[in-house]
């Protein structure tokens, strides 16, 4: 479910939209069950939820309506640094620690969604390519060099971002 | 290697997808290169950033709000399957060996069904869903041994007795040949964490159980189809009784052993 979410959130970037797919991708999965071949149930699932999303964003880049960023973060992460932070680091670090993790997130939210979403399955998820091609429905190759430019990407909106904000900071 | 082709693989690398080969020469490139191992710390750096940060959390009462949408959506006829679902991988050595792939993909079915099942546990909408999975995962598991039956007998007198002293109430067996379900026989069985009776009809070649317990609770209630995974299952309570009838035979002819019970 939590994976499931995470998902849906960074392809629409909305909290609210994510937790309608989720319902619906759930509702199709219970009943599609006869669909499901065996084997592990996540990606399964996962591409479902994913499905869901996509069919959602052409529908809303159909009906005109179109969030910002800012829109999507403003809503967005309810999570405090406080949350996150292990290991006991102190005040200090803490604080390097969210804005680092801050840009991140930013830069993540910047990329096109085929990027985005390998990301995530890679990063947070911790998927292996083939579950990620299974997710994606693309080949394990296209998986690779998705992942590889995404990350190449990801550096470079960060090192902009960075840059603009604070010019030493990488 | 050259500086371009190990740019393109150290995401693999990164990621342990690369070939034990590829591996050492990326390996040895990184060594000695210090712009590609830049590289490489800011893709680690990155991923542990975005890996720390974690999921974005899911509203709690969601959880609660999917439950009760697949509780509701048990209740109603399953539609057909939306093009939105995955398909199933391609078919092409599957006629090879069908009977093989046939009997995996039920005990698949019931490793799902009892996933399913795990997860409707938590709530308390989930009970009578967790029965249902329950009831049909026997129903799949006597397909799958060799016999459905401990007590193989087309006598309601051998079966009825069987019973005595296997479990604590004495169950409803007759036998139906001239209305067209023969009696095959009868075995205990565990669902919904008790010892139950299960009693096999045949109806031409279609098996169907009825398993049978005493009600924790009073007042017959009126019996109640639900559709899983292609079975028909039908539940009803009579003379502080619960019944559950399963089988892959359609919805009709379960209600006319259920009349006859």
């Amino acid at each position: 479910m939590e994976a499931a979410f995470n998902l849906a959130f960074w392809l629409v970037r909305s909290r609210a939209d994510a937790e309608d797919i989720v319902q619906e991708a759930y509702l199709r999965a219970f009943r599609a069950f006869d669909g499901f071949r065996g084997g592990d149930m996540r990606p399964w699932l996962l591409a479902i939820v994913r499905n869901t999303a996509y069919r959602w964003l052409s529908n809303r880049r159909r009906s005109g309506t179109v969030i910002s960023l800012e829109e999507a973060f403003a809503e967005g992460s309810g999570q405090s640094a406080d949350d996150i932070a292990s290991d006991e680091p102190t005040a200090e670090e803490r604080l390097i620690g969210a804005a680092e993790r801050d840009y991140v997130l930013r830069a993540l939210a910047e990329l096109p969604p085929a990027f985005r979403e390998v990301l995530v399955l890679r990063e947070i998820e911790g998927l292996a390519y083939r579950e990620i091609a299974e997710v994606t429905g693309a080949p394990v190759g296209t998986v690779m060099s998705r992942l590889s430019r995404g990350r190449g990407e990801l550096r470079k909106v960060l090192t902009r971002l960075m840059g603009k904000d604070e010019p030493n900071a990488m | 290697m050259q500086c371009e082709r190990v740019r393109e693989l150290l995401s693999p690398y990164l990621d342990g997808e690369l070939s034990a080969e590829e591996r050492r020469q990326v390996a040895a490139h990184l060594e000695e290169c210090h712009s590609c191992s830049a590289q490489l710390s800011d893709f680690r750096r990155v991923g542990q950033t975005l890996a720390e940060a974690g999921r974005e959390p899911a509203p709690k009462a969601l959880t609660a709000r999917v439950r009760g949408n697949l509780a509701r959506a048990a209740h109603a006829e399953p539609p057909p399957t939306a093009a939105l679902i995955p398909k199933p991988p391609s078919a092409g050595a599957v006629a090879l060996r069908r009977g093989l792939l046939r009997q995996a993909a039920v005990i698949a079915a019931a490793c799902v069904l009892s996933a399913l099942a795990t997860w409707l546990a938590t709530s308390s909408l989930g009970q009578q869903h967790r029965l249902e999975q329950d009831v049909l995962a026997a129903h799949v598991r006597s397909l799958l041994q060799d016999s459905p039956i401990q007590v193989a007998s087309s006598d309601a007198h051998t079966v009825k007795p069987w019973f005595a002293g296997r479990i604590d109430f004495s169950p409803e067996v007759k036998d139906l040949a001239s209305e067209g379900f023969p009696l095959v026989g009868g075995r205990l069985d565990y669902v919904g964490g008790r010892r139950v009776g299960a009693v096999v009809y045949k109806r031409r070649l279609h098996i169907v159980n009825v398993f049978m317990w005493p009600s924790a609770s009073l007042g017959d209630v009126a019996p109640l189809l639900v559709t899983r995974n292609g079975y028909n299952l039908l539940t009803w309570r009579r003379g502080g009784v619960d019944y559950w009838a399963v089988s892959d035979l359609n919805a009709g002819d379960l209600a006319q052993l259920q009349a006859l019970l």
